[in-house]
């Protein structure tokens, strides 16, 4: 597992060590998501829908799919999409470096990999500090939860269950 | 509630069974009404779906049964004659029996608007009557009533005093109960044992089985479960052959199923690695142990496999028999005289075929009873017999079943189903000139294609034999005719045994794998350009005394041709019912059993693909949806084949117009080898050692050649040579060891590895560079 992960797990453990002394009232209002870096955007998806998070493997081509669909991947046994969020949110299309990794994700009852360029951190950010996304017609608004603030970053959180409908790349 | 709900279920379970068997003993019936035996099986069904439907209050259907009972009775007891209007009135309260069932399943009860017993009833009783005055209206209401006495008291006694009983009570009510019962059935058992003496030993069976049961159910049972007691006993001992079985849920099977597609898939993977550590330890004893359990691990693998599959199978019979009933109606409907005979019933099929084959054969037995068998005058005229023959067969071919629909009626012409398909545009003239028979026959396939001159409510309404071919190619089958003007025709359908593990042909288009389902592969061959021609701007080829239209499969599939040509080309020819194309691929790699895995709902649909599979390297491999993939062919113009490989050929000529790579970790050497060859023209990279040519080589592909030294750091010359042929693309390319290792056992691993040539340092400029031109064929 990578040093990252590592860091990631441990942060996560540290943040509910921390929190382990409030009360559960406050804990209701708290989503817990991990945070990902695709372009020079931070995006985040809530950890629960995440399954596993994988090192870059080898993937199939699959004809006739929008460019965005890399493929198909093995995931122990299992037949599974893979998606470059890189292309869909046609950000950089750069070779995957030794941050790269692939988000296996629950998205309704189907599992699918997306390629993020690197993970960042987990995050817990309370519900009522998540804003509306932007309203512009970018085409990517579709894919959007809504928008956080920590520090000074801002994160962009997809909705899971829009990932994967087609003809939104 | 819930007890009463389990013993409904088992009900309908055992009256379907039953029912499904009816219709064909009923039409057999007609043919032979002195058959005591078959009479005596079809009593007992109407009797026993009489009995437990009148225990779970079922009163429709048990006052149907019981007039059904009634007349059968009467035939068993030879005092009424089963004619065809009989059959007719029988056939049609099987029916309403049916809807009754039906209404059952799916709304817990027989009460319903929809059907109306009361006209069938009224018929059965004429029947009964009029046949037999003697005994007419009163002695029938007082069997009825005593059938219904019968009932009431069993119902009373369970729904009321058990709450009041001890349980000592209760067992011995229950034993009251059982002993009644079995006193009532043998009997009726030994008045029937008088009758049929021929059916003796089945009832000793029975009897054996009855006597045990009891005792079982007397100690385990507790009070609250009588009930079920009771009806189980019932349907028990009415089933004349005893068979072995659990009823098991077909979830469990499907899941069993896709666990041995994972251990096929491990399989595989162990074998793969196993070859690959025997290249490597080659005489280490441990490989004949390894070999061992590999050997053993992959017998037993594919025999769990077979019996697997086994567990899934049904009797193709199960669909057949209802093609008795279909028939005589039909040939009734059409004033036809039709006989059908049916063989390998016995034939096993996966049950989830079983369940889609069944309307595109019923569609098939009626094209073949309405349009093919000739009516009777005609059939007399032409000098046939007078009743028309069917036959419907079923039998294993290799890995595949074939069905076999045949007929001895009037045949099909082809020149009139090419006249009446260009009268309707389906095909141009030019089409139909250059159609085979065969082909000719596939048109009553095509849409919008009917050749019966008026339209009938059986068969002939424009849609039907498209949705046939349509259905049956939906399990990877596919459909074969043949017929003789005057003779008749033969249907063949093939279909492969199981649907989720299947052989296979692995091919390459490019670096990518494709597994194209063997059942589809006609042949394949090697062919070179030369041999391809052109008619109409389209790529075809000469095979034989056939010419296939010929399609890359680079391009249908739209993968950027990266690979030089090369001297041979790889046709793989498809076959799909009358249809051939010759698909070129860029390798054969080789025949393996693949487990169909499906792309999920995101990648469902994808044109010319079926699904996919895991292969022993662990890779995702993709399987062709052959038919798809033909249609694909017939859009994808395929003239580039020729002009692409001739454009390319013409670029290079000089040297100039090459590219070398030079891989050395010494710049010196690098240096010398460029002087080497420099002034003869070739345009030269460098790479300092064997991760960067590699890297290299995979960015650009017009380099033409490498030499290449072997001791470098993080990747040496051997390794290189190792991956780079890897690599469809690259297994052309000329590699030129350039090394100071001088013994024999470096040059054999020089050429073991894929080098082409092993040069040693020193070397005179001369020489390397002759070398060079040599393997780029430079004069």
């Amino acid at each position: 597992m990578s040093n990252q992960l590592q860091n990631v797990i441990k942060q996560q453990q540290e943040q509910t060590n921390g929190l382990g002394n409030n009360t559960d009232q406050k804990d209701d209002n708290i989503i817990q998501l991990v945070g990902f870096i695709v372009g020079n955007e931070e995006f985040a998806v809530p950890i629960l829908s995440i399954q596993e998070i994988i090192k870059p493997i080898e993937w199939t081509k699959v004809p006739f799919t929008d460019d965005f669909v890399l493929g198909v991947f093995n995931l122990r046994g299992n037949v599974l999409p893979l998606i470059d969020l890189r292309r869909k949110f046609k950000a950089s299309e750069a070779e995957f470096d030794d941050d790269a990794r692939f988000i296996v994700i629950k998205v309704g009852d189907e599992l699918a990999g997306f390629v993020i360029d690197r993970l960042t951190e987990a995050l817990r950010i309370e519900s009522n500090s998540i804003l509306p996304p932007p309203d512009t017609s970018m085409e990517r608004d579709a894919v959007i939860e809504g928008i956080a603030r920590k520090d000074d970053r801002i994160i962009t959180i997809l909705k899971i269950n829009s990932l994967l409908k087609i003809n939104n790349g | 509630m819930d007890e009463m709900q389990e013993i409904m279920e088992d009900f309908l379970v055992e009256a379907f069974e039953m029912i499904e068997q009816l219709d064909q003993d009923l039409v057999e019936l007609e043919s032979n009404p002195d058959d005591l035996e078959l009479l005596n099986k079809i009593f007992r069904v109407a009797h026993t779906i009489k009995g437990s439907g009148s225990f779970l209050n079922l009163d429709i259907l048990t006052r149907l049964t019981h007039h059904m009972e009634d007349i059968l009775n009467k035939a068993r007891k030879g005092e009424l004659k089963i004619t065809p209007d009989i059959m007719d009135v029988i056939l049609e309260s099987v029916d309403m029996m049916k809807a009754l069932l039906e209404n059952i399943r799916d709304n817990g009860t027989d009460v319903t608007d929809d059907i109306d017993i009361e006209p069938v009833v009224v018929k059965l009783d004429a029947i009964s009557q009029g046949k037999e005055l003697s005994e007419a209206a009163p002695s029938e209401s007082k069997e009825q009533k005593e059938e219904t006495v019968e009932v009431a008291d069993e119902d009373e006694l369970t729904e009321e005093d058990y709450a009041n009983m001890s349980p000592d009570e209760i067992e011995a009510e229950i034993e009251r109960l059982i002993q009644k019962r079995a006193e009532e059935d043998k009997a009726r058992r030994e008045a029937k044992k008088k009758q049929e003496a021929s059916s003796k030993t089945n009832n000793e069976k029975q009897e054996e089985k009855q006597e045990s049961k009891p005792v079982v159910k007397k100690e385990t049972k507790p009070a609250t479960n009588t009930k079920k007691a009771e009806t189980k006993n019932v349907p028990a001992k009415k089933v004349s052959t005893v068979e072995q079985t659990i009823r098991v849920d077909v979830n469990r099977l499907d899941n069993l199923m896709n666990l041995i597609g994972e251990l096929v898939l491990s399989k595989n993977r162990l074998i793969k690695i196993y070859n690959d550590v025997e290249e490597r330890y080659e005489g280490e004893h441990f490989l004949d142990e390894l070999n061992q359990v590999v050997s053993s691990i992959s017998i037993v693998t594919t025999d769990l496999q077979i019996a697997v599959m086994k567990t899934r199978m049904l009797q193709i019979g199960k669909v057949f028999n209802k093609f008795p009933r279909v028939i005589r109606d039909l040939s009734r409907d059409l004033g036809k005289k039709v006989n059908l005979i049916i063989k390998g019933e016995e034939t096993e099929l996966d049950k989830s075929i079983i369940e889609e084959i069944g309307d595109p054969l019923m569609h098939m037995i009626r094209n073949s009873v309405d349009h093919g068998i000739e009516a009777p005058e005609e059939r007399i005229e032409v000098g046939k017999p007078e009743v028309g023959t069917v036959e419907l067969k079923a039998y294993n071919e290799g890995n595949q079943i074939v069905i076999e629909i045949a007929d001895d009626g009037k045949g099909m012409d082809p020149d009139v189903l090419k006249s009446k398909a260009l009268e309707k545009g389906i095909i141009s003239e030019k089409e139909a000139d250059m159609m085979s028979d065969k082909e000719a026959f596939m048109l009553i396939f095509k849409a919008g294609f009917s050749t019966a001159a008026k339209v009938t409510n059986v068969s002939g309404r424009g849609v039907g034999m498209d949705v046939v071919k349509t259905n049956v190619e939906k399990l990877n089958g596919i459909i074969e005719v043949d017929s003789t003007p005057g003779k008749g025709s033969v249907f063949k359908i093939k279909i492969p045994l199981t649907l989720a593990i299947i052989q296979a042909l692995l091919v390459s288009a490019q670096e990518e794998l494709f597994a194209v389902p063997l059942a589809n592969v006609i042949e394949t061959v090697r062919i070179t350009i030369e041999d391809i021609s052109t008619v109409e701007g389209k790529s075809v080829l000469k095979l034989r005394d056939e010419v296939l239209p010929l399609v890359n499969m680079s391009d249908i599939f739209n993968i950027e041709k990266i690979l030089g040509i090369t001297q041979y080309l790889y046709v793989v020819v498809l076959g799909v019912g009358a249809s051939k194309v010759g698909l070129i691929v860029d390798g054969l790699i080789g025949q393996e059993e693949i487990v169909i895995k499906s792309l999920g709902e995101y990648l469902k649909g994808i044109k010319g693909i079926a699904g996919a599979t895991i292969r022993g390297d662990g890779k995702v491999t993709l399987i062709v949806d052959v038919a798809a993939l033909m249609q694909l062919a017939k859009e994808t113009h395929s003239k580039t084949i020729v002009t692409a490989n001739i454009e390319t050929k013409k670029k290079k000529e000089n040297p100039e117009d090459y590219v070398v790579l030079v891989v050395d970790d010494s710049n010196t050497d690098r240096k010398i080898m460029k002087n080497a060859i420099k002034p003869l023209g070739f345009t030269i990279k460098e790479a300092t050692n064997g991760e960067e040519a590699l890297n290299i080589l995979k960015n650009d592909s017009n380099i033409d050649a490498a030499l290449v030294d072997i001791e470098m750091p993080k990747m040496d010359g051997y390794t290189l040579a190792q991956e780079i042929r890897k690599y469809n693309r690259f297994k052309n390319l000329p590699l030129i060891a350039v090394t100071s290792r001088t013994t024999k056992s470096d040059r054999v691993r020089g050429v073991e590895v894929g080098m082409n040539e092993y040069i040693t340092k020193p070397y005179t400029p001369d020489y390397l560079a002759n070398v060079l031109k040599r393997n780029l064929k430079l004069s």
